[in-house]
């Protein structure tokens, strides 16, 4: 069997002023832990939505878990995980109720034991029964996570997990994360403005900047590359290039 | 979403989602019972009154009643479908949903048996209420209605997938038209009158709606006259060429709404 997730190849993406994406090609292997880095603009949703089949390449090609997208799309979703920070909780569900909801869509017959193991990995089993939409951003975000990784997903793929996040907060998505990933095995795919954060879970990093990879490696490889110090310092150097 | 065959276990999430939706937002149950029974006191009661002035001939209270009954059919079938579709826009959990296993066909099968049970519950109000209020029974009718009720559900069900396309091509300040066009269909329907009493202009343009032929056909009921398989036949040959139109129309707009990059509008 293959241990390759993901593979994306030449993706393009305009819209009507500008280039979103210019030609970006990814990997991803099972068991990676990879961050999808760059400033506002560079591209980094639009090629996660592309990846996920939520947008439709311009060009190129994207095949996950072996599925050519879009015909084989609602397959390869269900072995696939995703949350965004940004993104609120259904409206009018309790917590355990959304969890259920989407491990539902997921494929998992009996969601409860899933629920219930992903709510104290995350260490908020007292928020299974208070309405969704009246969650903290950083109880909705942890919600979020669990959300993604009920139905033991083979790729997670993470939108700014930890933006505007208190620093208790990002720590248990960080722990949560390492620790789902490896009692699973997921891939993680992860979007994120926090270096910090990057350089704890991810083995390696992707750049973008004007909507192409301009870096691909471990870290300190890349740091190498750009001759700079840390990854806060390529990434400010390539924010400082980036039209916003 | 992507197209294909059912998952029942992933219909059923979306049926139950849609039941807490209906359960713990109180404003939906004004849709549901307390709309359908304002109208049946509008039009009951303007009816009434032309049948008290003397001028009713065929176009008394009984005609208003059923008119109301059965354009809760359509009314039910439409705002149920699109609400529970713009519930997922209003929530942003379009994205969530577009990246999950969910079809279309899935979404829409839930909508779909959501929508019939509310139209049942709004049935059921129009009818207490008609009774109770009028003495209108809706049954006097007979066995007949129920062609005339499945094809209006039809109709209504057209009218949400277009107003689901209309939304997904043009945002969320499109949902005006989830009750916009249905109050447009009802007009040139006749619900209430024959397509005869409409202007001449508008009256060919009310022809080839199925629904007229099932509101002409549910009044020929009302009078005692026998089954108007004719009427019928029309109007579920209409549906048969607008429901799987209407299908193609959003299925398109998904494309359009995949390739353009509208799905970022939500997120």
């Amino acid at each position: 069997m293959s241990s390759r997730v993901l593979e994306a190849t030449g993706l393009v993406k305009r819209y009507k002023r500008t280039t979103a994406v210019a030609g970006v090609s990814l990997a991803v292997d099972a068991g990676e832990r990879i961050a999808l880095l760059g400033a506002n603009g560079a591209g980094k949703t639009t090629t996660l939505l592309m990846l996920l089949g939520a947008i439709t390449p311009d060009e190129g090609s994207v095949t996950v878990l072996g599925h050519t997208l879009p015909g084989g799309r609602s397959r390869a979703m269900e072995r696939v995980g995703f949350a965004a920070g940004y993104l609120p909780l259904p409206d009018r569900l309790r917590v355990r109720e959304v969890l259920a909801y989407f491990a539902n869509l997921h494929g998992v017959a009996d969601p409860g034991p899933p629920v219930d193991a992903g709510l104290a990995r995350f260490r908020i089993p007292d928020l299974a029964d208070a309405m969704a939409g009246e969650l903290s951003s950083g109880q909705r975000t942890l919600v979020g996570i669990i959300k993604a990784t009920l139905h033991r997903p083979r790729l997670l793929v993470l939108d700014e997990p930890t933006a505007s996040l208190d620093p208790d907060v990002a720590h248990r998505v960080r722990v949560g994360l390492e620790e789902t990933c490896d009692e699973t095995g997921a891939a993680l795919l992860v979007t994120s403005h926090n270096m910090t954060d990057v350089e704890r879970i991810c083995e390696r990093v992707v750049f973008l900047s004007g909507g192409l990879v301009v870096a691909d490696g471990p870290p300190d490889a890349v740091t190498r590359q750009f001759g700079r110090a840390t990854l806060e310092e390529v990434f400010l150097h390539l924010a400082s290039e980036e039209k916003i | 979403m992507a197209t294909g065959s059912l998952d029942l276990l992933r219909v059923k999430a979306v049926i139950r989602r849609q039941f807490y939706v209906q359960l713990r937002a109180p404003q939906r149950w004004f849709d549901v019972l307390v709309w359908p029974m304002v109208d049946t006191v509008i039009w009951g009661s303007i009816g009434l009154f032309v049948d008290q002035e003397g001028g009713a001939g065929r176009a008394g209270a009984p005609y208003m009643l059923s008119g109301i009954l059965l354009m809760h059919v359509m009314y039910q079938a439409n705002v149920s479908m699109s609400c529970g579709f713009l519930d997922e826009t209003w929530s942003r959990n379009l994205v969530n949903l577009m990246v999950s296993p969910l079809r279309e066909v899935e979404l829409l099968a839930g909508l779909m048996v959501v929508s019939a049970v509310r139209l049942l519950a709004g049935l059921g109000a129009v009818a207490v209420a008609a009774g109770l209020l009028f003495s209108f029974n809706v049954t006097s009718a007979g066995w007949g209605l129920i062609p005339v009720i499945a094809v209006l559900m039809l109709v209504g069900w057209t009218i949400a997938l277009l107003v689901m396309a209309l939304v997904l091509r043009f945002g969320n300040g499109a949902e005006i038209l989830c009750w916009g066009l249905l109050f447009v269909i009802v007009a040139l329907s006749g619900a209430f009158y024959p397509v005869h009493a409409m202007p001449g202009v508008l009256q060919p343009l009310g022809r080839v709606l199925p629904s007229t032929h099932a509101f002409e056909a549910a009044r020929r009921l009302l009078d005692g006259r026998p089954m108007p398989w004719r009427l019928i036949a029309e109007g579920a040959a209409g549906v048969a060429v607008a429901v799987p139109a209407a299908a193609a129309v959003l299925w398109r707009t998904l494309h359009l709404f995949r390739a353009r990059g509208y799905v970022t509008r939500y997120s």
